[in-house]
């Protein structure tokens, strides 16, 4: 996993990945950005979190309405005021609203 | 113009909608039928009280880290995507820079979401909310 290349991208503040229980592996935090290791440890399990809450809610919704598409989920994003956290597989990104391409960075975490 | 109808004007945009916070009524336009529409309202609604309660978490531990109020989320599929800004919801195809639009045009036109948004999705409960919650 290519830390630095998710680094890379518009807005990117840090940079992450974790384990399935929601543990902290590996994580790069841009200088001056207002983010701890520890801040990041708790995002990473509201990450597990959500990526299986959103699965749940793919498979009822396909189950429920024979809408196809959006299995196999490719991310989950949450927006907050000033920064996004953009999650997919066990990786994530922490990126800046002003700066932000949703699809780069979901495009960028689904090759990483 | 009313921003779901500004929104389904855009290609790729299969269905958009408003559901009230307290979660008593929605509307839609586009690709769902009425109970689908309803389902797709009580999910939005979930999801945003889900992550508004993680934010308040994160926020008892980093405050003013610029995570809260929670503005939205979105739900990447493999062909199509969720997005949810406010009490908006939008179902989208996966079609080159559709989502930064759409996301761009919703958060533009919904504003800046508040402080007051988890007293008002609760506001079903009824009585003074804010007490527990704050």
């Amino acid at each position: 996993m290519d830390l630095h290349k998710l680094m890379d991208l518009p807005g990117a503040l840090a940079a992450f990945t974790y384990t399935d229980k929601g543990d902290l592996r590996s994580h790069q935090i841009r200088e001056g950005a207002e983010l701890t290791a520890q801040m990041l440890d708790l995002l990473t399990r509201s990450c597990v979190a959500n990526r299986a809450i959103a699965s749940m809610e793919a498979s009822g919704w396909e189950a429920l309405t024979g809408q196809a598409g959006f299995q196999p989920l490719r991310g989950f994003s949450v927006v907050g005021l000033e920064w996004s956290v953009v999650v997919d597989g066990n990786c994530g990104v922490v990126v800046r609203n002003r700066d932000v391409d949703y699809e780069a960075t979901f495009n960028a975490l689904q090759a990483a | 113009m009313h921003i779901v109808k500004q929104l389904m004007a855009i290609p790729g945009v299969l269905a958009a909608g408003e559901y009230a916070y307290r979660g008593d009524r929605f509307s839609y336009q586009g690709a769902l039928t009425d109970e689908f529409a309803r389902m797709a309202s009580i999910l939005c609604r979930a999801n945003t009280l889900s992550v508004n309660m993680q934010a308040e978490i994160f926020d008892s531990f980093a405050e003013n880290c610029g995570c809260r109020p929670v503005q939205g989320w979105i739900v990447r599929g493999a062909e199509m995507t969720i997005c949810a800004v406010g009490n908006y919801f939008s179902f989208i195809e996966n079609r080159d820079e559709l989502l930064n639009d759409v996301m761009t045009i919703m958060r533009a036109k919904i504003g800046d979401v508040q402080e007051d948004l988890l007293v008002n999705l609760y506001s079903r409960l009824g009585g003074d909310t804010r007490e527990a919650l704050y």
